[in-house]
């Protein structure tokens, strides 16, 4: 539209104080670039440069300290028959796939429960979201650890139940389901999400549908759902990609090894070991371009597919 | 016209933060001549190590004495466990910010030293005093011509056992000189007697420097001059499948165990009552297990050959990176020569290279017990191994990963074997 207006004004320079809305224009480029800058400059120097500098390591030899080696693809060859990073793939894709719907669901289910219109509801958002303040960080592995040891109090509490877990920790069949339960327990931020969406789902739909007899079951899966899709996209979408980087928590509770018996050897983890334990950049970058290449494809098929279940408002097919 | 504040604010943003840069570098001009670091206040040097609790408390009383010694260096310490500290070194040397002085072990250093990441002590004037030093142990701490590490002990291996458990089993405690046939008997006698609790042993053969100790029993060697593997599959596997019995009735540790306790030991754990490993884990042993003694003999036998060798416990090194070389060093000599210090740590680094702290060490209790021991075994050593090729902390590492596997009943032993093989030569290659 400024654009429009500019030009006629220009052609006519002789007119009286004339406002140059060119260099207006620039200078707001400018400092936009400029409030841009601090963002921009970390991005291409601790970002897109690394990424790119590892591209070039993914088809080489290289150890960290000598040159890097130009071998083509035999990086990417060694990967698919190497039973470590088999083993790397299979453990992060069920964590993916099971995980990722488990903590949905349940950061929904908190979502419907608090989306009631109870009392106290400020107190207990914020209290079902304070795991997911403190769950990346070091020290709750280190007490998730602690909680499934033998003798813990899962252990004990389970006990007591007549179950006879025993360690979760030094089980390689409990680990997962472990790390699921410490995913899940996280959901503080898509269920945030969730509580938003529902609260954009209008009274109307549901008034109505109670007048026609509708259970509450029924309404969940007629209106909240298909209302809601948009937003059960959304989380999908970001906690599959977050499902896929998975390290911290495994790093801290298998001590940086992926055990036992690599049951806890997450793609990220298993790429650090190469990486940083035994030095091998090359085959580290090649397993990261990998990773980065099928989270691509993932997300593309999900946008491609989500065509078929998810429901803009406003949208008439 | 509107966003004039705006720039303002910036520009005075901008300025605050020169202004800041230029205070941060008030204290730089000392660092850049380098000849009057003493005269700009204290130098301060990052120092790590990997160690037991044990470890760090004699560690803080040693720095004490330093910097009550050197008023005008401060020492920031830093420690892991071994593992993690291998990983974090590799990650500093491709940034070049290795810390100032490192704890070494015999099986990175050239690793390091290969690719430039370590200081030649040579080139430090007045630097590390090494005349205290064995001249048998100082080539450990040679590459290519260069000094890049200071022995500061030896260590050899032991069989330790912790009396009060064999007691409590109702065994005899394991003989000296015994073959490995009948040391895993005992095993399995004193694991049936635990019921469950308490343990002969733990699953030693996925410990690398044991493989290699029965090797050399057996005359042969791991590695030949060229650092490339010298055996065949088939000795590792004879290795491994030499404790299945024990592993399939259940007469050695379970794996979940040891992953829990991790990073303790079985024996610190007392979770079993004998352990084999390097003679400086006696101070370690004591402290974790809490155990009022515990004793030690050489470890079982082949045919009467015990196979045993001395090595360096472990190596001080510089990083190549360093902006206060003579201050490193004369913290490395400190730690190498003085006294004190070697009366602090005792032989829990390994009996002390130099004369100064050899002399030191008390001749009573855990150390006398040590010290001891390698007079014990001193007649009849085998040659010490020669410095390590780079990645043969690969080795150690794959072996006791797999042996794990093998515990947990995830791998077979012929399929352990066919791995660490491909990841041995695969690292040996680098």
């Amino acid at each position: 539209m400024s654009t429009l207006q500019a030009q006629p004004l220009r052609a006519e320079a002789s007119a009286p104080a004339p406002v140059d809305y060119r260099r207006a224009r620039r200078a707001e480029t400018r400092s936009g670039y400029f409030f841009l800058a601090p963002w921009l400059i970390g991005f291409l120097l601790l970002t897109a440069g690394p990424m790119l500098a590892s591209l070039y390591l993914a088809f080489t030899d290289y150890n960290l300290f000598r040159d890097p080696k130009w071998i083509g693809l035999e990086n990417f060859e060694k990967l698919f028959n190497d039973s470590r990073y088999l083993q790397s793939v299979k453990v992060t894709l069920i964590y993916v796939l099971v995980g990722t719907p488990v903590k949905l669901a349940a950061a929904l289910a908190v979502a419907l429960l608090l989306n009631s219109g109870r009392k106290a509801q400020g107190f207990y958002r914020s209290a079902f979201y304070a795991p997911s303040l403190i769950g990346a960080s070091v020290s709750i592995a280190i007490v998730w650890k602690a909680l499934f040891s033998d003798g813990g109090i899962v252990d004990l509490g389970m006990t007591g139940m007549g179950f006879q877990p025993g360690g979760w920790v030094g089980d390689p069949d409990k680990t997962m389901p472990m790390m699921i339960l410490l995913a899940t327990w996280q959901f503080g931020a898509p269920m945030v999400i969730f509580l938003a969406g529902l609260k954009q789902v209008p009274r109307e739909l549901y008034e109505a549908a109670s007048v026609d007899g509708a259970g509450a079951l029924r309404r969940f899966w007629s209106i909240t759902v298909p209302m809601l899709s948009p937003v059960i996209f959304f989380n999908l979408l970001l906690e599959t990609i977050n499902a896929f980087q998975v390290f911290a928590s495994a790093f801290i509770i298998s001590g940086g090894a992926g055990g036992p018996a690599g049951s806890t050897l997450f793609y990220t983890l298993y790429l650090y070991i190469r990486g940083f334990g035994d030095a091998r950049m090359g085959y580290a970058s090649a397993m990261a371009w990998v990773l980065a290449v099928v989270i691509g494809l993932i997300t593309w098929v999900m946008f491609r597919t989500s065509k078929g279940w998810v429901h803009y408002s406003g949208e008439t097919k | 016209m509107k966003n004039r504040p705006l720039l303002a604010a910036a520009a005075a943003l901008c300025a605050v933060s020169f202004g800041l840069t230029a205070c941060g570098g008030g204290d730089d001009p000392a660092n850049a001549s380098g000849e009057d670091k003493a005269a700009a206040g204290p130098v301060t040097l990052n120092y790590t190590w990997w160690g037991s609790q044990d470890r760090a408390d004699r560690m803080t009383k040693a720095i004490a004495e330093f910097e009550a010694a050197h008023p005008d260096i401060k020492i920031k310490p830093n420690f892991t466990d071994y593992e993690g500290y291998w990983q974090k070194r590799a990650t500093e040397a491709a940034g070049g910010g290795l810390p100032d002085v490192m704890q070494f072990d015999f099986s990175y250093l050239r690793q390091y030293a290969d690719r430039g990441a370590l200081l030649d002590l040579k080139e430090v004037e007045d630097g590390v005093d090494l005349s205290g030093i064995d001249d048998s142990l100082l080539p450990a701490g040679e590459i290519d011509g260069g000094t890049y590490g200071v022995p500061i002990g030896t260590n050899a291996l032991a069989m330790y056992y912790n009396p009060d458990l064999v007691t409590q089993l109702g065994v005899e405690p394991p003989k000296e000189g015994l073959t490995w046939d009948e040391y895993n008997a005992w095993i399995k006698e004193a694991s049936a007697k635990g019921g469950g609790n308490v343990w002969g042993a733990g699953d030693y053969t996925g410990v690398l420097w044991l493989f290699d100790m029965k090797l050399r029993q057996e005359g042969k060697k791991l590695l030949d001059e060229d650092g490339k593997l010298a055996i065949e599959k088939s000795d590792l596997k004879e290795w491994l499948a030499s404790t299945d019995e024990l592993r399939q009735s259940g007469a050695i540790v379970p794996a979940d165990r040891i992953t829990q306790i991790s990073p303790m030991s079985a024996m610190g754990a007392k979770l079993t009552a004998t352990e084999m490993s390097w003679d400086n884990f006696l101070a370690g042993y004591l402290k974790d297990s809490g155990a009022a003694k515990i004793e030690m003999l050489a470890p079982p036998t082949t045919d009467g050959e015990k196979g045993l060798f001395v090595k360096p416990s472990m190596l001080y090194a510089i990083g190549a990176n360093t902006e206060h070389p003579e201050a490193a060093a004369e913290f490395v000599d400190f730690m190498t020569n003085d006294p004190e210090v070697g009366e602090i740590f005792g032989t829990s680094r390994g009996v002390p290279a130099s004369k100064a702290q050899r002399d030191a060490v008390a001749a009573e209790g855990p150390d006398a017990q040590v010290l001891e021991y390698e007079k014990a075994i001193a007649e009849d050593l085998d040659e010490s191994p020669a410095p390590l090729p780079a990645g043969f902390g690969t080795l150690e590492k794959e072996l006791l990963r797999l042996s794990e596997e093998i515990n947990y009943g995830r791998m077979s032993v012929d399929q352990a074997v066919e791995e660490w093989f491909t990841e041995a030569e695969a690292a040996l290659e680098q």
